[in-house]
């Protein structure tokens, strides 16, 4: 016998706090606060929307496929960035406990009406990056009779990071936009990547510059873009990466990847890194003044001064790792 | 005034193809414009794949089987030299693709992978996991940021402009600052999607998809066609509409109704949850008639005796949105589902080059109308038609644009883009734009969406008429020059209101049943009288005037269509 179907469906009147600003009307963003019944399966586009179309109609945001695809909706949920089209309101609600929620624009762009941000400077940004194909002509056919061949291992490599959305929810949380704002922003290096392991691609070379100019060394790695990605495109995966490619390829002459290679080199030879030698190492000349200025500073706690680090007893191990590393590559390549 | 040869309208794949090829040639200005950032367009949205006979899967396929295919879809009303050309020039459109970096999968011998469609004899639809149209998408947006396509984001289209016999340019509208433009152009193809939201809640489409291109068009004086065929795909998700794939019926998927009954069972015994899309949509809407349906007229698709780790491992997309889009885990409980609008076959009439009545003037993609989908679209196809016919298009356009010099503009363009704006502004009344908007959804949909019927299309376009009248006295409350979206969503409306009229009364002259049209008073296919395309152009009462104009048949002669 067939039983009937009862959908348990709840709903808590609930206070939805949301930052609002009209350039030609406010002079600073301010709050208003909307009382909405909010229930089973509603989602915070559905919550906004509701407002819009019986509270207050000049609520702006901005909203499209309402299926979390085109990137549209990102907005910040108590303060994280989230698709508002796929984020379930009734959840969050509960868990706070205060049945309120506060809504707010994205932050590190400029705001152009209440939810609504400027995404230019984004798009400018990934713009400099090459984020195109540009084809490797060992890998295309001349004409459109053949395609080009790729095996789906291939494809696998980058494929993930074709789910990007330019929702730019990463670019929001980023703490290296924060504080640089000619930094490219984790979306962007993700994209350059993608196509610079693409097998049909020839300007790798071309993107790595690219992304040095734009911050490469600069991101501090903090993995907040991961955090909040709905698409799970790890950008911070995507910029180590980029760096490791960058400094195989030769291209390394910035200060991150002077580090990086100090870092490594030093580890063979010594078995750690050489701390007080890294300032001249990453910056040039320049580094003088600091190794000097932290010379004194021992100095006056009766401390000895060294430029050279010993070898530590693993260094032999860590050699021996190395050998062994270079030895997988050869055969690799 | 902003002056480029050619302008594109729209950012989806039909709009960018067509911006791509006429970029690359370089010698002359073109610009896109569009109402969000092009990779929002809804062309991001589609799951399945694209249709090329490529025989990477099956090396028998060719492109004549894609060809017959297509037009028995079509239930005989698709141009046959249209559809031909289409599967013809499909694989070379698809390999461009490739070749621009398009993500594809792979078959074992590294080529681009096929995989079985409903409605196609071979596997022939090639895919991206799910995400086909996201990524050809972005392929074309990415190849445009390359050869520096321009583009005007967030900028609304609101009217044609035209001497009668050639394109002038475009009136629009700038959100970001609420000042209204006129650009002079030569050729204008319109690639503005489809019209999908006219059912506004029982719909897949995009909150955008509310069929401007063919109002404005429509509002030029240009012929509609075919604009009641409305594809209905069975499985939306009950709040928003959103697509719950096939797959999960593939898995196993039941359909119940409230009392938990196996409802297909009445309907198509031998197939069951697996019948064609249009029979369910039925069965499903006959279900909740009856009082078989859900609080909110849904029924149920249910995964339960699946098992978690059957969901988990083949449905996890499915799972993924029904949790974040329904708050419901259908490891535990049944999906809430409704049939939901999906594709509009009608639009804008154009020839194989994408040209209309008028010269200078094209449309291409969901928003035109060549014929190839005919009364009903094959899944897969879709994606196809946008990428053959914006290219055409967008060839085309150049070559007239090249030969052609600019026309001189009419004196004053922009006033009746203005006055209609300050009119909205100043409304009489008190009515908003959010419940004439849903009143149109609901009629459209009880009155003149899956189940037809005289009485009830009469009814349809007797509504629609007065929804009119209330929207001339809508007032805009928000003030602000600013983005103003609220100002934005009443134009959309006033072009749905004109849309759902051309669909209302094509359905209730159509008195037969063709593909996604079905008349509960004529269930037959009527080809002796009803084998033509629908034709609308605005009357000068403001209402449709219909006219009718004979399918091509070249190769197939019609048949009866069973799967
Ligand atoms: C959920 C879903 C799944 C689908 N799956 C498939 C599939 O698997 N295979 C398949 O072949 N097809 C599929 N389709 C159908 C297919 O995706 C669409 O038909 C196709 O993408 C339409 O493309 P387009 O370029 O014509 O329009 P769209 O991509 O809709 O683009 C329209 C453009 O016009 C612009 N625009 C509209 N009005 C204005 C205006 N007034 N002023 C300025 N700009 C304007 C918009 O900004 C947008 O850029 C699916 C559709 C949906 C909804
Ligand atoms: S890991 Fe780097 S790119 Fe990602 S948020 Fe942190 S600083 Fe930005
Ligand atoms: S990387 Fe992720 S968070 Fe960043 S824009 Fe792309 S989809 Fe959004
Ligand atoms: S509306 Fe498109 S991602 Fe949310």
């Amino acid at each position: 016998m067939s039983e009937k179907i009862i959908p348990t469906r709840e709903k808590i009147l609930a206070n939805i706090r949301i930052q609002r600003f009209t350039p030609d009307k406010d002079r600073t963003p301010y709050f208003d606060n909307f009382k909405v019944e909010v229930e089973t399966g509603m989602t915070v586009l559905e919550a906004l929307r509701l407002i819009k179309n019986q509270q207050d109609s000049s609520l702006t945001f901005r909203a499209f496929c309402r299926s979390a695809i085109c990137g549209s909706c990102t907005v910040r949920v108590n303060a994280d960035p989230v698709l508002a089209c796929s984020t379930q309101l009734l959840p969050i609600i509960k868990d706070f406990g205060k049945a309120s929620v506060t809504i707010t624009p994205m932050s590190n762009l400029p705001i152009l009406r209440d939810l609504v941000v400027d995404i230019d400077p984004v798009i400018e940004k990934l713009a400099k990056m090459h984020p195109y194909l540009m084809k490797n002509k060992e890998r295309i056919p001349k004409t459109l009779e053949q395609e080009s061949l790729m095996s789906q291992k291939e494809l696998t490599q980058f494929g993930q990071l074709t789910d990007c959305i330019l929702c730019g929810a990463c670019f929001s949380t980023c703490s290296a936009v924060k504080v640089d704002k000619t930094y490219a922003g984790p979306l962007s290096f993700a994209k350059a990547y993608r196509f610079s392991i693409d097998p049909r691609d020839s300007f790798r070379g071309m993107r790595i510059q690219a992304s040095m100019d734009q911050g490469l060394w600069s991101c501090v790695q903090c993995r907040k873009c991961i955090k909040v990605c709905p698409k799970d495109i790890r950008p911070a995966d995507s910029i180590r990466d980029m760096r490791r490619i960058a400094i195989d390829d030769g291209i390394h002459d910035t200060p991150g990847s002077r580090r990086a290679k100090a870092y490594t080199d030093d580890v063979e030879k010594f078995g750690q890194v050489n701390k007080p030698m890294l300032p001249v190492i990453v910056n040039g000349t320049k580094g003088w003044a600091a190794i000097e200025a932290a010379e004194v500073g021992l100095k006056k706690h009766g401390l000895e001064v060294t430029r050279q680090v010993c070898k530590l007893p693993g260094q032999s191990g860590s050699a021996k790792v190395y050998s062994k590393i270079r030895e997988i590559e050869k055969k690799g390549k | 005034m902003l002056t480029y040869d050619v302008l594109i309208v729209g950012s989806g794949g039909a709009g960018l193809y067509a911006a791509l090829k006429s970029r690359i040639e370089e010698d002359l200005q073109v610009a896109v414009l569009t109402k969000v950032y092009p990779t929002r367009s809804h062309t991001s949205a589609a799951q399945g794949g694209v249709n090329a006979a490529l025989a990477n899967k099956d090396s028998t396929d060719t492109w004549e089987q894609h060809w017959f295919d297509t037009v028995k879809g079509s239930d005989y009303l698709a141009d046959q030299e249209a559809a031909e050309l289409m599967c013809r020039e499909a694989p070379e459109v698809i390999r461009e693709m490739e070749h621009w970096g398009c993500p594809f999968d792979r078959t074992k011998a590294g080529k681009i992978a096929q995989r079985p469609f409903g409605g196609a004899s071979k596997p022939r639809a090639c895919y991206a996991e799910d995400k086909i149209g996201h990524v050809m998408l972005h392929t074309l947006y990415e190849q445009g940021l390359r050869h520096g396509v321009n583009y005007f984001n967030e900028w609304v289209t609101l009217s044609l402009i035209h001497n009668g016999q050639r394109c002038l340019g475009v009136n629009a509208l700038n959100t970001r600052t609420g000042q209204l433009h006129t650009i002079q152009a030569k050729a204008v193809i319109l690639a503005t999607g489809g019209y999908g939201r006219v059912y506004w809640n029982r719909t897949s489409n995009a909150y955008g998809n509310t069929g401007d291109g063919a109002a404005l068009a429509y509002r030029a004086g240009l012929p509609l066609k075919d604009m009641e065929f409305v594809q209905f795909h069975p499985t939306g998700l009950r709040r928003t509409g959103i697509l719950m794939s096939e797959g999960a019926r593939g898995e196993g998927a039941y359909l119940l109704n409230a009392l938990g009954e196996r409802f297909m069972s009445r309907y198509a015994p031998d197939k069951m949850e697996l019948a064609p899309r249009d029979l369910i949509s039925r069965a499903i809407e006959t279900e909740v008639r009856e009082g078989r349906g859900g609080p909110d007229a849904e029924v149920f698709l249910d995964l339960t005796h699946l098992g978690m780790e059957r969901i988990l491992q083949r449905l996890p997309q499915i799972r993924q949105l029904c949790i974040g889009f329904e708050g419901i885990d259908p490891i535990e409980e049944p999906i809430p589902i409704k049939p939901t609008a999906h594709y509009s076959m009608g639009g804008i009439h154009t020839d194989i080059n994408g040209l209309s009545p008028i010269e200078g003037i094209y449309a291409a993609g969901e928003s035109g109308c060549v014929s190839v989908h005919g009364a009903n679209r094959l899944g897969g196809n879709s994606l196809l038609d946008i990428l053959v016919f914006g290219r055409r298009a967008g060839n085309h356009a150049l070559e007239y644009a090249r030969q052609n010099d600019f026309q001189p503009m009419i004196t004053n363009p922009l006033a009746t883009a203005e006055a209609r704006i300050q009119k909205l502004m100043d409304g009489e009344s008190q009515e908003r734009t959010a419940d004439i908007r849903r009143e149109m959804g609901n009629l459209m949909a009880e009155k003149a969406g899956i189940y037809r019927v005289a009485a009830d299309l009469k009814q349809a376009v007797a509504g629609l008429a007065e929804l009119k009248v209330r929207f001339k006295r809508l007032k805009v409350r928000d003030k602000s020059k600013i983005f103003n979206t609220e100002l934005v969503a009443a134009l959309e409306l006033e072009n749905m209101l004109d849309v759902a009229e051309v669909i209302s009364q094509g359905a209730l002259e159509r008195v037969e049943s063709r593909g996604a049209h079905y008349r509960e008073d004529f269930p037959k296919r009527d080809d002796k009288n009803w084998l033509k395309h629908t034709m609308a152009t605005k009357g000068s009462d403001d209402r449709p005037i219909l006219d009718f104009k004979p399918v091509t048949i070249s190769r197939f002669q019609p048949e009866e269509r069973t799967y």
